[in-house]
């Protein structure tokens, strides 16, 4: 049975819905409201607030914090200054993702490390040899993801962070209604956002604080559905659904190299030695196998075949996310979809996908799998490079 | 002498009953004779005291192929498992560890042991699950024979050999350790605490004259994976109505198909004639002929007892002798008022799965070492379930069963097996008071108390030295060498006499694959 | 350009013998040795004034004629006894039974007490001579790439399921059923002496955590007597010392008292060694005859580590369960179950249930109540090792846990010497008056002073998994996943003891 996460007293009071799931073993909101539309319309005009404490936290700090994380993952986190942070992933011996996440450098000795699993033997293992201290702060850490072109103005109501100063990817310490805070600029929107980090202590003082602010800014508590289709748009990954790590996987093909998914730019190949160095190297020299791409579906021939029954193209308010297959313009099967959805902002019907690098590249034709009236039909798609939506206030 | 049957099968248990059920589909006329007035053998419900209908024996169905339920169409005649899902291990003083069908909750239980071990759990459950889809083409197909020249099982041991390399150096490796290692060294390599290893490598020397540090034994861990894959059902599961659920509907499958079954038919011994078999004698004297004889009965009753050893060569009778069979393990079965109370667990539902008691691997280790030099563990291992909650049909209403395996029991007590009958309280004595130490108050819950030590499996259901598998799944006595090299399939020396009980390839538990596989070795060989 | 073509970590006997191949293969080879003295755990030590011992291991049946052969080292002094001396297994109810490899005079020994028992040694000898040459093809040779079984390989592995199955198919049948049985089922099966029993089964379960019902004790007994031959005359420290000119001869650069603090490396390849003060020497290809586990988690870098090797390496057991006793003795005590009788060698271990209990205590982390020793008297072979008259005792003694409960305190250090020293006055009641002085080494102490993890005298344990694919996967051939690093020790292919094979089959690979 999934557990409270720290602002469960106050989403269980907002949820009306009752549409709860599991995340991580802990209960998270689908959407507060039966359809998730309105909070997705908050993400992108006003603000919504999202409890994202389910993720997993770790403390990493001691004079050789910098050394093993630039070990651990594929960046160099030496080069990372205090007040940045940065999203980066983590691969086996053999080049193959388990994870990804964000890492905050909070002090010259003290990182924080977000992850989508639970990793602290991961991380255990590969710290022999360094300096350094892994606590696992998950519970007793709570994360509010403050999104939307709305939300510096709500946030500066209640905190001495200087936000002005705060770009994009820095975070900084300070306070929020008296309650000590982490506050960095990031989150899984794509859009202008803050995410807030507190101790359980002052949780809920800080949710009511939000809320309160929130008040005239259109702020609407958001679930993970609404969050869901602002991810796609922003074109991220995400762990489990789009990819699988390595340490889940009962078969090599399953598993996706940094390359494939479109995390190459993070990948930082020359220097000291990190775990799956060697392997990235050459699959870097050989060009990836596969690529991770978007696909805009062709909405004329979606209401082409709806037509064909007497309907109008099904849209649905949420995305998908149980992978579909993609064919080439012979219809021979070529890779596929791995989640996607109708996005309101851009009238289009998105969707992530891994294919091969011969049919990676922009504008390639493919066609998608539809099903109309119980039957399957394909569809004419594009491919395009993430991100779909990208608005200039994100980094602003 | 009367009517002269295809085939005769000695004994009704779940083997047996398969086996006939499967010959009589293809058309053959079968009697089965049992010893018991009851269907079964080891697998049988009894109402040992009024309103309590025991799984004496055998209590949990574990890998019982999906394909013989299929085949056989079982649930119509009956059959219906209910999945164990839960382990439990309880600790003195303490909630001790429950791990449930919810990944995140079992992560949580875990972790209060070890944070490590709760991250490590799903990626040695991955590990297994690539090793049991190939110890599952062991398990449904006869045992290779690494010794023939035959070309048939030349490309049969090239295939697995590929099968083996296509895996990769991993897999092979894995594989290696997983059959040479012992159960503790093997979790070793993933877990670091004893509350979690302990309960994972009871698996591994359930029914052995072998400690969980004795090499050799990880091999059985791969079962629980086994069934994960087989998409069926869980590997533990329960029969409704007891594990007798099971032997009946395989019985009345056979009927179905014209099988005739009798009880309380104790066969004396087969009739051999110039090195064939032609039928048995009953224990009356009755001569009941047949054209072929299927013995279902351990290897050394089937061969030193019912047919004789002057009917084998000198060396096929060596290697009967030396087939281990050492019976390690009894039974306690208790009728109880009500449920069982476990420290700092409220709720049953942590009652519906499993229950080990093996708190740790110097434990069990220590249970082990006194069965070594003859005696009973004074603190075993104990495997609680509680079928009356799953199936509630087995008690009144309100009252419950509570089925305790107990190992270690060794036939060969140091003053010599005979003298079991009277230790057999003070071994029930025993595992009472190890349970009562996990449940306070459990002797004053309980209504009936009944003790099945090896010598009662032997002297009762014919399990020569009372060994639940009909002879230890040890390396030298498995695949090719079950029971002796050479006679892995289900043929024997002596011509028209076949076995198809455990102690045949692939052996041991209610999996039925035994009397499956000899059903299909039989019709394939011509000779019925 | 490197400093040397070949740099040898650690002056063992494998080590020497790596050493003299790669310079017998005209590489230039330097060999460096922690310790002041050369030969590992073969050297001879002052352990009380004026006496020394020829080694912490001491049985030297193992070194492999071809290996000598190869190296020339009887020009370098080498000499093969023309036989086995006996080993004494005393009693204290009668004479006890003297053990010979030669079935015949075993069998006379046996004569008076059990004449089946005489007959059964000899097919027991003939089965393991029938098995031998099965069991060298694998022992012998490097073992096949499991990675990527290649011609070569396939070759191979087709010769030893070939030998077996030529065999006949009863024998190889035998063969497999045998192997994975306990000492107990097997022995118990062939034979009614509870001493000879015993005597045969302690030396295969030395060195393998597993007692005589552990299965699996068979194919250790047979991987050790299959390979056995005559031993050195002057024991180990003959071999050292052969080896050692065997190698200086053909120009290997011998430092010892030169601890090697890390190995050097550069983008996923070994290119040297860093000595401990500083000093950095670099080599084509640097071999370890270090044990796996001080190889890999203390002298590799960290950051070069894969993590599932370094995970391997992590797991692989050795788990030391012997200690080693050193008597000083003013002269040979009296034996009263064979009057004036010195011999060579005394195994004391009264039957297998005895040996059972003796192991079941370090699975508890207690060292034994009445422990199993293995006894060596090299002073009647070597008396130059002692002062005229006087003796030495050479004594393995199982089984003694590395991680004892509570620790190695003095308390406990005594009280091991105390039970050591009760079990030998029990066949030898005069001993205690004849010693002069002692040296107890726990499996601590090993560690500490020949640097052997876990105090375990063959480099991790010889279990069936860590024998066939050996040290682990990764490196079970000799070569690492380091380009320019070797495995050359007793934790390489086939194993440990004083074999000299591991070192030989290394060096072929290093030299290829």
């Amino acid at each position: 049975m999934p557990e409270p996460s720290v602002f469960h007293s106050r989403t269980a009071q907002l949820c009306t819905s009752h549409r709860w799931k599991d995340w991580g073993g802990y209960y998270a909101v689908c959407s507060y409201d039966m359809s998730p539309e309105p909070e997705y319309q908050a993400f992108r005009h006003s603000a919504g607030l999202i409890d994202v404490s389910p993720l997993f936290k770790y403390e990493i700090a001691g004079p050789d914090a910098a050394a093993f994380l630039s070990r651990l993952t594929v960046k160099d986190a030496t080069k990372l200054r205090v007040g940045r942070v940065t999203y980066l992933c983590w691969c086996d011996d053999d080049g193959k993702v388990i994870d990804d996440g964000t890492l905050s450098r909070l002090g010259e000795e003290h990182f924080r490390l977000t992850a989508a699993e639970p990793s602290l033997h991961w991380l255990a293992s590969v710290s022999r040899g360094f300096r350094v201290t892994i606590e696992d702060s998950s519970a007793r850490l709570g994360t509010l993801a403050l999104q939307g072109p709305e939300s510096r103005r709500i946030l500066e109501r209640v905190t001495d962070v200087d936000l002005a100063a705060l770009k994009f990817f820095r975070v900084a310490a300070g306070t929020l209604a008296g309650v000590p805070v982490w506050i960095s600029r990031t989150g899984y929107t794509g859009d202008l956002g803050y995410e807030i980090w507190v101790g359980r202590d002052g949780a809920e003082r800080v949710y009511d604080a939000i809320t309160e602010a929130g008040r005239g800014h259109g702020l609407l508590p958001a679930g993970l559905d609404a969050l869901d289709v602002a991810r796609i748009e922003a074109g991220f990954v995400m762990n489990g659904v789009d990819y699988f790590s390595a340490h889940h996987c009962l078969t090599e093909s399953r598993k996706s190299s940094p390359f494939e998914l479109g995390l190459g730019w993070t990948v930082q190949l020359d220097r000291g030695p990190f775990v799956g160095q060697a392997a990235l190297a050459r699959e870097k020299q050989r060009g990836p196998r596969r690529a991770f791409v978007g696909l805009d579906v062709s909405w004329a021939q979606l209401e082409e075949v709806f037509a064909r029954y007497g309907l109008p193209p099904e849209l649905s308010l949420h995305a998908w996310r149980d992978g579909r297959p993609v064919y080439d313009g012979e219809e021979r099967w070529i890779g596929q979809a791995t989640s996607g959805a109708w996005s309101p902002t851009l009238k289009k019907n998105l969707a992530l996908a891994l294919l091969p690098a011969g049919h990676a590249a922009t504008g390639t034709p493919v066609r998608c799998e539809v099903t109309a009236e119980y039957r399957r039909h394909t569809v004419a798609a594009r491919v395009v490079k993430p991100p779909f939506f990208d608005p200039e206030r994100k980094r602003a | 002498m009367g009517k002269r049957y295809d085939a005769i099968v000695v004994g009704g248990g779940h083997n047996g009953l398969i086996c006939a059920a499967y010959l009589a589909k293809a058309g053959r006329d079968v009697l089965v004779l049992e010893k018991r007035d009851l269907l079964g053998g080891a697998a049988a419900t009894e109402e040992l005291y009024p309103g309590f209908h025991f799984s004496t024996c055998s209590y949990v169905v574990s890998l019982f192929r999906p394909s013989i339920l299929r085949e056989l169409q079982l649930a119509r005649h009956g059959m219906q498992l209910l999945p164990l899902e839960t382990s439990f291990t309880p600790l003195a003083g303490d909630p001790g560890l429950c791990r449930w069908p919810d990944p995140q909750r079992s992560r949580r239980e875990i972790s209060r042991f070890s944070a490590r071990d709760a991250e490590v759990y799903p990626e040695f459950s991955l590990a297994m699950t690539k090793m049991a889809q190939l110890a599952r083409s062991i398990v449904d197909a006869p045992a290779p024979d690494p010794t023939s020249w035959n070309p048939r099982e030349l490309a049969r041991l090239l295939r697995l050999g590929n099968q083996l390399r296509r895996g990769g150096a991993e897999v092979m490796d894995l594989n290696l350790k997983l059959l040479t290692m012992s159960a503790v060294d093997f979790l070793e390599r993933w877990f670091e605490s004893d509350v979690l290893k302990a309960p994972m490598a009871v698996s591994g020397i359930i029914g052995t004259y072998l400690g969980v540090r004795s090499p050799g034994t990880a091999y059985v861990l791969l079962h629980h994976y086994m069934g994960e894959i087989d998409g069926a059902f869980r590997s533990w599961g329960y029969s409704k109505g007891g594990t007798g659920g099971v032997s009946l509907a395989c019985a009345r499958a056979a009927e179905s198909h014209g099988a005739e079954i009798r009880t309380g038919a104790a066969v004396e011994r087969v009739l051999v004639d110039n090195g064939r078999a032609r039928g048995v004698v009953l224990a009356g004297g009755d001569e009941l002929s047949a054209r072929t004889v299927v013995s279902s009965c351990d290897p050394r009753l089937t061969f030193l007892g019912l047919v004789g050893a002057r009917h084998f060569d000198e060396s096929f009778v060596a290697a009967i002798e030396r087939y281990k069979l050492r019976g390690s393990s009894g039974k306690v079965n208790l009728a109880v008022d009500r449920l069982p109370e476990f420290f700092g667990r409220e709720g049953t539902a942590h009652l519906r799965g499993d229950i080990a008691i093996a708190p740790g691997i110097d434990y069990l280790e220590r249970a082990y070492d006194e069965a070594k030099y003859g005696d009973f563990s004074k603190r075993p291992y104990i495997n609680v379930v509680i079928p009356s909650l799953l199936d509630p049909s087995v008690a009144p209403p309100g009252k419950h069963i509570i089925s305790m395996f107990v190992q270690y029991a060794p036939y060969h007590l140091a003053e010599g097996a005979e003298h079991w009958p009277e230790k057999r309280e003070a071994f029930g004595d025993a595992v009472v008071d190890t349970l009562a130490e996990y449940c306070p108050g459990l002797e004053e819950s309980i209504l009936f108390r009944h003790v099945l030590t090896p010598w009662d499996l032997e002297k009762e259901y014919g399990l020569s030295e009372g060994n639940i598998f009909q002879g230890e799944l040890s390396l030298d006595q498995l695949l090719f060498q079950r029971p002796a090299a050479g006679w892995s399939r289900y043929r024997t020396p002596v011509r028209n006499l076949w076995t198809c009980g455990s102690g045949t390839h692939p052996g041991g538990g209610i999996m039925g694959a035994s009397g499956q596989l000899a059903a299909a070795a039989l019709l394939e060989s011509g000779e019925l | 350009m490197s400093d040397f073509d070949v740099i040898v970590i650690g002056g063992g006997t494998n080590g020497l013998t790596a050493a003299a191949y790669a310079a017998k293969r005209g590489r230039r080879t330097l060999l460096l040795e922690r310790r002041d003295v050369l030969g590992g755990l073969a050297a001879g030590e002052e352990f009380h004034p004026e006496h020394r011992t020829d080694g912490v291991l001491h049985d030297t049946a193992g070194v492999r004629a071809w290996v000598a052969r190869e190296l020339n080292l009887e020009r370098h002094g080498l000499v093969r006894r023309a036989e086995e001396p006996p080993v004494l297994l005393p009693a204290t109810n009668g004479p006890g039974l003297e053990l010979w490899r030669d079935p015949a005079r075993t069998a006379a020994e046996l004569a008076a007490t059990s004449p089946t028992d005489g007959a059964a040694y000899g097919r027991h000898r003939e089965f393991l001579a029938r098995a031998a040459p099965v069991l060298s093809r694998f022992t012998d040779h490097a073992p096949p790439d499991l990675h990527a079984p290649g011609l070569g390989d396939l070759l191979q592995l087709g010769r030893s399921a070939l030998g077996l199955r030529l065999l006949g198919k009863r024998e190889m049948m035998e063969l497999l059923r045998v192997v994975p049985l306990s000492l107990d089922d097997w022995l118990g099966e062939q034979f009614e002496t509870p001493l000879l029993e015993a005597g045969l089964a302690a030396p295969a379960l030395h060195h393998t955590y597993s007692g005589p019902r552990s299965p699996h004790g068979a194919a250790s007994l047979l991987f050790a007597e299959c390979t056995a031959g005559a031993p050195v005359a002057g024991g180990p420290r003959a071999l050292v010392r052969a080896l050692e000119a065997a190698a200086r001869a053909r120009g290997v650069e011998v430092r010892a008292g030169a601890a090697v603090e890390r190995l050097l490396g550069e983008s996923g390849r070994i290119t040297g060694v860093r000595l401990r003060g500083g000093e950095e020497i670099t080599a084509g290809a640097v071999a370890a005859s270090c044990d796996p586990k001080h190889l890999f988690l203390d002298l590799v870098p960290a950051a070069m580590m894969p993590r599932n090797f370094e995970r391997a390496a992590t797991a692989y057991r050795a788990r030391g369960t012997a200690a080693k006793v050193h008597l000083a003795l003013a002269a040979y005590p009296d034996l009263p179950c064979r009057p004036g009788a010195q011999p060579a060698a005394i195994r004391i271990g009264e039957d297998l249930e005895t040996l059972e209990h003796a192991f079941d205590a370090v699975k508890y982390r207690r060292f034994s109540e009445r422990p199993i020793l293995d006894v060596r008297v090299p002073t009647l072979e070597s008396p130059d090792l002692a002062p005229e008259g006087h003796h030495v005792f050479s004594v393995l003694v199982h089984y003694v846990p590395y991680d004892l409960e509570g620790g190695w305190t003095d308390a406990q250090r005594e009280n091991l010497l105390h039970r050591v020293l009760a079990r030998l006055r029990l066949y030898l009641p005069g001993i205690q008056d004849a010693i002069l002085g002692h040296e107890l080494l726990t499996p601590v102490d090993l560690e500490t002073r020949y640097g052997v993890t876990g105090g375990h005298l063959h480099h991790g344990e010889q279990a069936l998994d860590q024998r066939l694919v050996r040290p682990f996967l990764g490196c079970a051939r000799y070569a690492t996943p380091f380009p320019g690093l070797y495995l050359c020790g007793s934790g390489a292919h086939p194993g440990g003891g004083l074999t000299c094979v591991p070192g030989a089959l290394a060096a072929r690979e290093i030299c290829r």
